[in-house]
């Protein structure tokens, strides 16, 4: 999912400056029960709850493809699909957050507003997974193509969404906290998705008395529930958040995202060399799970079963492993040999998978733990490096580079897994990690001839700012 | 970060420990032998009840004598002799006549190294009305394929394609391509089996022959002959380069070997992969298993086909049936294609290796870092001995 999430803290932070909600007093009236009333404790405990299983529809169904061809392996065949066709369906989820990246929170800021704009983008989410569902059970390939763009349409902005609503109702409160239980939410739909889709499937495919794909397009319905059912989570969101417009006077929230792309030309060097970092190993990564499960069936011998656990292996890590890992880094710095630690153990980790018949396990938790890491690492870099009025528009540009690249090299990858196998595949994500290796190596002198930014120490740090601190008063 | 450099270097070490230890296995292997291509040999006229194919694959000081033969079931034959100048005898009126032994024979008898043959024996045919790909029960009575008819030998350089069909039936074929190689190297259609100069590959496909049920499944029944020391086990060798045949990762080898010991005279190799279609893509491609071998009766098995009964006077042959899919594929009926490739050959089988496109890769994308990382160091070590020297001039000012 394009590792949305992670970014989230950092445009929070933003966020919270420039969103312009402010708290009024509670207008004349009776009392309200602590549940009913918005600015209670109680009250957004109840609408986080909601918040969370917003996004919790579009997490689970973006890994159905990858959920479904490994629990019947067949189904590849009874849908006359190859590897380079099924990878087309995660291209086509990537292809128009290539352009929605910029106009995302433009048009949730000044067309819709986030009520509506999250209603939309649900419905966008729904309607796509609908189409894909009535792709399959027709067994109309290009009807799934469709549908995974309309669903891609919706999955990132309603992300943005999200993000933008937990600033506006838990700014200057249990915003990291927030965003913390959101992002475990992302991962755990990954995962209930992977582990539960299988065992759906079998069960239609008993029930409609066939395996082909009018069981496939049933159980993909299925899945679609959960859409709906984040749907009717922004619904609710938008209701409550009206309420708690009417009760606190407070405004709509912002994204806060202002986009100019002139402001690309004044990008440091730095900022290129982390955009080719975050592309070259995702790349790596997110492809790779959509195709891991039929690997470890075919190259390890495991049941589907297990294929899909040791598969969701990496977001099931990385739930508990982001936030220890977030605090490790906060706390010692250095990001730079951070970042490059978690791609060399990627890269180790790939080389295994490639290599070696060890079990995936070692291979696959060390992936989870080193995307954990890289992510702590190297996000926050960004705000370092881009001064904070132009952070929208570097989140846009790498986001948008990013989808970029996972669009064509999921189809690169599907196209190389049929002509040369799965070896080949991982030599070529091996070579991936080694660019963002490179890269990640060419940072560290770069930032080593600039004074070393990037790469303080924690403390380092905080006594710059406490030396700065003085002069700018 | 020195950490991480010595980790890299270790790891190309280790890759270039593990290509050198290949090219030992690989490299010395680029034997050639020559080919001579002969149509049934010394007779006169076109033999009934089928031809015999004789490719002697000459080496310096030794010979291979691949012999192939449609009269009764189709079967392979491989004698391996260490002269380079052994022939084939076959007294023409015996060997059609099928009762005697002897009426085919490799001269000088003593220059014969090591002798086997595959008889293509059997097609088993089943009706999976469950989908459960067990051959178990609903077996329909099989094809025989010494009543085939068989087609003549279609040559081509030293490849010869022979088809078979049922007798009661003019709809499909049988085939089986034998292709004699003269040096190492590969076939350009999947499997893409790595072949040396001392094997041979046999594909067999179905094509068109129409099934009896409407979930058939097919089973070949294969039997290895040999004179003294008979393919007993089967070896799996786990491979971690699938890059010749995408997605497969196991390579099994049906071998012969003196009392169990690792030295291998000779064997059967191939891939648990067919494919349903004949240019095949990713999604063709159906698992195949095999059965345990087991010892079949020597003289059914010569009965079957004029070449064993011809050359072996007492067969010891092992028997094992390839299945083809698995459960949940889809049948036979829904390409009516079906194909499979085999190496036949002496000695070693031939071992797999990386292909220059992996190593190269490998090579470029773990050294590029490496001597990134060394440069960057020495520019570092130098950006900071000029910054000390600067730092010191100005505070001695």
């Amino acid at each position: 999912m394009a590792d949305f999430e992670e970014r989230r803290g950092l445009l929070g932070d933003e966020a919270e400056g420039s969103s312009t909600g402010r708290k009024a007093d509670r207008g004349p009236g009776r009392p309200l029960a602590a549940i009913c009333d918005p600015s209670h404790f109680l009250h957004r405990v109840v609408v986080l709850v909601f918040m969370c299983f917003l996004g919790f529809g579009s997490y689970f169904c973006y890994d159905n493809p990858a959920a479904e061809t490994a629990a019947v392996q067949s189904e590849v065949s009874d849908l006359n699909l190859n590897t380079a066709k099924f990878m087309q369906l995660y291209a086509w989820y990537s292809w128009p957050n290539v352009v929605l990246c910029f106009f995302g929170g433009f048009l949730l800021d000044r067309v819709f507003g986030i009520r509506l704009g999250t209603i939309i983008f649900s419905l966008f989410v729904c309607v796509g997974q609908v189409i894909f569902a009535a792709g399959a059970w027709t067994n109309h390939f290009w009807l799934m193509e469709a549908g995974r763009f309309v669903f891609g349409i919706g999955g990132e902005s309603l992300a943005v969404a999200q993000n933008t609503y937990a600033v506006n109702w838990f700014k200057g409160k249990e915003l990291n906290l927030v965003f913390g239980l959101q992002l475990s939410m992302a991962r755990l739909g990954s995962t209930v998705n992977m582990n539960i889709m299988g065992w759906v499937y079998s069960k239609v495919a008993l029930a409609v008395g066939s395996s082909g794909h009018t069981a496939l397009g049933v159980s993909l319905m299925i899945a679609g529930g959960t859409c709906v059912f984040s749907l009717i989570c922004a619904l609710v969101l938008a209701f409550l958040d009206k309420r708690a417009e009417r009760i606190l006077q407070k405004e709509q929230g912002k994204t806060g995202n202002v986009i100019r792309l002139t402001d690309v030309k004044d990008f440091p060097l730095t900022l290129w060399l982390i955009v080719a970092i975050c592309v070259c190993y995702y790349v790596a990564i997110f492809p790779f799970i959509g195709l891991g499960q039929v690997f470890f069936i075919e190259k390890f011998n495991f049941s589907p079963a297990q294929a899909r656990a040791v598969n969701s292996i990496v977001y099931i890590i990385s739930a508990p492993a982001s936030p220890i890992l977030g605090f490790v880094v906060d706390k010692t710095g250095r990001n730079v040999v951070w970042v490059i630690t978690a791609v060399v153990a990627t890269l180790a980790a790939h080389m295994m998978l490639a290599f070696t018949f060890w079990n995936p396990w070692i291979a696959m938790s060390l992936l989870g733990v080193s995307y954990s890491l890289l992510a702590c690492g190297l996000w926050p870099m960004v705000a370092f490096v881009i001064p904070e009025h132009q952070l929208g528009t570097a989140y846009g540009v790498m986001q948008s580079i990013q989808n970029l690249g996972l669009a064509l090299f999921a189809m690169a990858a599907g196209a190389i897994v049929d002509s040369n196998g799965y070896l080949v595949l991982e030599v070529f994500f091996c070579a991936c990690v080694c660019v963002a290796l490179i890269a990640a190596v060419m940072l560290y002198l770069v930032d080593y001839l600039k004074g070393g930014d990037l790469n303080r120490t924690a403390a380092a740090r905080a006594k710059l700012q406490k030396e700065d601190s003085p002069e700018s008063e | 970060m020195a950490a991480t450099g010595r980790l890299l270097i270790s790891t190309i070490l280790l890759v270039f420990t593990f290509r050198s230890c290949l090219s030992l296995f690989y490299g010395g292997n680029t034997y050639k032998r020559k080919l001579f291509v002969q149509l049934n040999p010394n007779s006169s006229s076109l033999p009934r009840g089928g031809e015999l194919l004789h490719v002697r694959a000459v080496g310096q000081n030794d010979t291979l004598h691949y012999l192939f033969c449609s009269q009764g079931a189709p079967t392979l034959l491989l004698v391996h002799t260490n002269s380079s100048s052994s022939t084939v005898k076959v007294n023409w009126s015996q060997f059609s006549s099928r009762n005697t032994s002897g009426s085919l024979t490799v001269e000088p008898e003593s220059s014969i190294l090591y002798s086997s043959a595959v008889v293509f024996s059997r097609l088993w045919e089943y009706d999976d009305v469950n989908n459960t790909a067990e051959a178990s029960s609903d077996l329909l009575p099989p094809h025989e394929l010494q009543d085939f008819s068989w087609s003549l030998f279609n040559l081509s350089g030293a490849t010869s394609l022979l088809c078979g069909a049922p007798s009661d039936s003019t709809n499909g074929s049988l085939c089986l391509q034998l292709s004699v190689f003269d040096s190492e190297g590969r076939n350009k259609l999947w499997p893409r089996l790595l072949h040396s100069a001392n094997s041979s590959q046999v594909e067999v496909w179905l094509n068109g022959i129409l099934p009896r049920s409407n979930a058939s499944r097919f089973v070949l029944e294969l039997q290895a002959v040999s004179g003294t020391y008979p393919l007993s086990r089967v070896d799996t060798r786990q491979s971690i380069d699938d890059e010749y045949t995408p997605s497969i990762f196991k390579m099994f080898q049906w071998v012969s070997s003196i009392n169990g010991s690792s030295d291998i005279l000779g064997f059967v190799q191939w891939k648990p992969v067919a494919y349903r279609k004949s240019h095949p893509v990713l999604e063709d491609a159906t698992p195949c298993r095999h059965s345990d071998p087991d010892s079949q009766n020597g003289e059914e098995t010569a009965a079957l086909s004029a070449l064993i009964r011809g050359f072996y006077s007492n067969p010891e042959v092992m028997g094992m049936n390839v299945s083809f899919g698995m459960a949940g594929e889809p049948f036979y009926n829904s390409t009516m294609f079906l194909s499979w490739t085999m190496l036949v050959g002496v000695g070693s089988p031939p071992v797999d290796s990386f292909s220059p496109l992996v190593l190269a890769i490998m090579a470029v994308c773990l050294g590029a870092p490496v001597i990134l990382l060394l440069l960057g160091g020495v520019f570092v070590f130098l950006y900071k001995r000029r910054h000390a020297t600067v730092t010191a001039y100005e505070r001695i000012n």
